[in-house]
């Protein structure tokens, strides 16, 4: 009983009515379906979505994938992917209907077109049968030597009725050149309106709540600025390691896998100017700003690190070197700070600081806005010694939330002045499970919504910075490891801030 | 533990206590004051809808039982904690106040100083308002929306007439009409040919049938005639002699429909018009 937006206009029983959100009928086919991607994060969102009735009515989902399986075999092993990794309870109705539009077609690049005749088949009998009026989600879940494979096959097989579009999971290209290439690639096939690059970051709601923090609350965007900004700090720490995937992170190393994306994507979107409106292209043209006014960092303003022996939780962990499928002389940086600015009106000369890493002491994305201190505090000095910047702090994860730290009173005698905070979490205030990012971004791409998705543009810009850094990166060859698994970085970083006479912000 | 408390001050004084009493662990986070007026015989319906609302609306509640005897005010102040991740527990404030003789008739100087600053707050009204009287004209004064179950209302339409002079004071949630919030989208689809209704049949309570049909002669803007066969909840409805199909999915459960409610902030016209109608 879907009721469409455009009915509400000669039907004057819709108003008000909160009309069902589904999408519209569609079929999805994913490419790497025997992958870790599809098994811990696709099913589990698309059983979510069905769980919360939000998928098309009329739906279905082709698997494809090398292994050799039958229909059932499929089923099974997302049925079991659904009960291990789901955030809600395994209901077997939800389950049934989602299984029940579930096929699998086995195949590589080797099969030639035979692969993508027999999809073609498949998604024309969902068209028959289910009614997905040839509407098509392709999602690219495959490492990126397939994509062009891929590409090349749904292009020349999509539909002559209805819409296609082009989910592509990064990397969008290892470098400046790789990605013109794979920009260039698909759009021999598919409109760059038709291709959705996801960066799941951007799925988070707190991500997305960095927006809403900024331009719903008339007090930050006065004060949003190099007049009372001193400078940002973003931290994407992560403790865990590479987990068993040294072939890709030996090629990526931490500023393709969290800086050229994740990391530029938070910078764009604390420092974009406030958008017309949340219309894709609107926000998308307000970030892209940002990374072109990016100044790119001199040598001594990026340091780069490599994990070795250390602790974490008190057990010792190996060293990037010793880590399987790792070359014991491995030079590949495993964690990245840098000084940052942005050449515009609102933020010239205002630092933004930035570290990602592997290994590090503890797990945190953060956004610390570090307020410039009271022009002429009326406290004698030792009186304002427990006293630190204003900071307004953003919780990415986790513990997703904001705190705002200011000065008050020690109570007693005198004045004495202690830092204190306040504290907004976001479980706390809306007592709902945040749903994950691939929940969010599946339906955006079926609704056509490409608000939360990489344009074409960003990540050229991305792209020409990242390449700027690892250009210079090349002339030396640092002392790897420089610092301990466990700890937050090789002592470089700190200094980074050091010489500007300031410090990562405490933990 | 609740203590009994006989003035505002010794209640805000037993609050303050708690909050001091806080481990850090614990959170204390409101996004609205929830008011509950509870005559005597809504007492055990009104605790059954309260119970885990509070933990999904994290909330200042404050339950005001009147009494027809006696003087001055009885209060208890109860913390709850609900766990959340990360080893964190949620605390959320229950006031219970027990009103007597004028505090019955002024409740407003009651609840004022107890309102957590800032945020909405919503006036749950059991049984029917009396539209007109100090007591409910002092509350809505100070509330951001009322809910209201006409469900519990003797004589309608009748009452309706009395509510909807209060409309451009308040914003009006009836959970009689969220109940009916399934059939109404099922109804729409059967446009265009519901356009040309002329009689609605509604099995189901008095309220949602009043409500339906003030619903279409509303939106349709024109009369429709009702007929009403009694029942404890919505089973059916029938245009001009033919059943309309049934709606999928499960009836809400009351706190569910009152949670609901409390996510709303702003008046809804559609709503108002079907009052009016319904008349």
């Amino acid at each position: 009983m879907a009721l469409a937006e455009d009915q509400r206009i000669e039907n004057p029983l819709l108003e008000g009515l909160q009309l069902s959100r589904r999408p519209e009928p569609c079929a999805m086919v994913i490419f790497g379906a025997s992958g870790d991607l599809t098994k811990r994060k696709l099913f589990p969102a698309l059983y979510s979505l069905a769980y919360r009735q939000l998928l098309p009515e009329k739906f279905g989902i082709v698997g494809v994938a090398r292994t050799e399986e039958s229909d059932d075999e499929f089923r099974e092993r997302m049925k079991a992917a659904v009960q291990e990794f789901g955030r809600d309870d395994f209901r077997d109705d939800v389950w049934e209907w989602l299984a029940d539009g579930m096929h699998y077609v086995a195949g590589t690049a080797e099969d030639g077109d035979d692969v993508f005749v027999h999809i073609d088949e498949t998604l024309t009998d969902f068209d028959r049968d289910r009614g997905t009026s040839g509407n098509r989600v392709h999602y690219l879940a495959v490492p990126p030597p397939a994509f062009e494979t891929i590409v090349k096959g749904i292009g020349k097989h999509r539909s002559k009725q209805g819409w296609t579009r082009l989910i592509v999971e990064k990397p969008f290209g290892h470098d400046l050149q790789s990605a013109q290439e794979l920009n260039t690639l698909l759009h021999k096939h598919f409109d760059e309106n038709e291709i959705f690059r996801i960066d799941h970051y951007l799925g988070k709601e707190t991500v997305q709540n960095m927006l809403a923090l900024r331009f719903a609350n008339g007090i930050f965007e006065p004060i949003w600025n190099r007049q009372f900004v001193d400078h940002i700090q973003i931290t994407v720490a992560e403790t865990i390691g590479i987990e068993g995937r040294a072939d890709y992170y030996e090629h990526a190393g931490a500023i393709r896998d969290i800086f050229q994306n994740h990391l530029l994507q938070l910078i764009a979107l604390t420092a974009m100017e406030p958008p017309i409106d949340f219309a894709a292209d609107s926000v998308r043209n307000e970030k892209v700003k940002v990374l072109k006014s990016m100044h790119t960092p001199g040598p001594k303003h990026v340091v780069r690190g490599q994990y070795g022996l250390g602790y974490i939780e008190g057990q010792e962990v190996p060293g990037y070197r010793e880590e399987q499928g790792v070359d014991p002389s491995s030079m590949t940086e495993t964690f990245i700070a840098a000084k940052l600015f942005i050449d515009n009106w609102r933020w010239a000369d205002t630092p933004i600081y930035i570290r990602a890493g592997k290994r590090l002491a503890r797990r945190e994305t953060t956004i610390a806005i570090q307020f410039k201190g009271a022009p002429h505090p009326p406290f004698e000095e030792a009186a304002a010694e427990g006293l630190r910047p204003n900071v307004l702090l953003i919780h990415i994860q986790p513990d997703e939330g904001v705190s705002l730290a200011i000065g008050a009173k020690v109570p007693g005698q005198g004045l004495q002045i202690r830092t204190v905070h306040m504290d907004f979490l976001y479980g706390g205030a809306f007592r709902t499970d945040l749903p994950e990012a691939y929940e969010r971004l599946l339906i955006d791409c079926m609704r056509g919504d490409a608000s939360l998705f990489t344009r074409e543009d960003e990540v050229i810009e991305q792209w020409q910075l990242v390449d700027a850094i690892v250009a210079f990166w090349r002339r030396d060859r640092p002392s790897f490891p420089n610092y301990a698994a466990g700890t937050w970085g090789p002592p470089s970083s700190d200094e980074l801030l050091r010489r500007d006479g300031r410090s990562w912000r405490r933990h | 533990m609740a203590t009994a408390l006989d003035t505002v001050s010794a209640i805000e004084r037993k609050l303050a206590a708690l909050r001091l009493a806080d481990e850090g662990s614990r959170l204390r986070t409101n996004v609205m004051t929830h008011i509950a007026w509870v005559p005597e015989e809504w007492v055990e319906a009104a605790e059954d809808v309260l119970a885990g609302l509070a933990e999904r609306h994290p909330s200042r509640t404050i339950v005001l039982f009147p009494q027809s005897a006696g003087a001055g005010l009885e209060g208890k102040v109860e913390s709850e904690s609900f766990p959340m991740s990360e080893g964190l527990t949620i605390c959320t404030d229950t006031i219970r106040i027990r009103l007597h003789g004028t505090s019955a008739e002024h409740p407003a100087s009651v609840v004022e100083p107890l309102l957590v600053p800032d945020l909405p707050v919503f006036l749950r009204w059991r049984g029917v308002p009396p539209f007109g009287e100090s007591a409910f004209d002092e509350l809505i004064g100070v509330a951001d929306r009322l809910i209201v179950d006409s469900t519990e209302w003797p004589g309608l339409p009748k009452p309706y007439a009395r509510m909807a002079e209060i409309f451009d004071r308040l914003a009006v949630s009836d959970i009689a009409w969220a109940r009916t919030s399934r059939w109404r989208p099922m109804l729409a689809s059967l446009w265009p040919a519901i356009a040309k209704v002329e009689r609605i049949k509604v099995t189901g309570t008095e309220a949602q049938a009043q409500l339906l049909a003030g619903w279409l002669r509303s939106r349709l803007d024109r009369s429709i005639g009702l007929e009403h066969e009694p029942s404890n909840k919505l089973v059916g409805v029938e245009l001009d002699g033919e059943p309309a199909p049934f709606p999928p999915g499960d009836p809400p459960i009351p706190a569910d429909l009152l949670s609901d409610e409390l996510d709303k902030l702003s008046r809804d016209p559609v709503y108002e018009a079907a009052v009016i109608a319904a008349v």
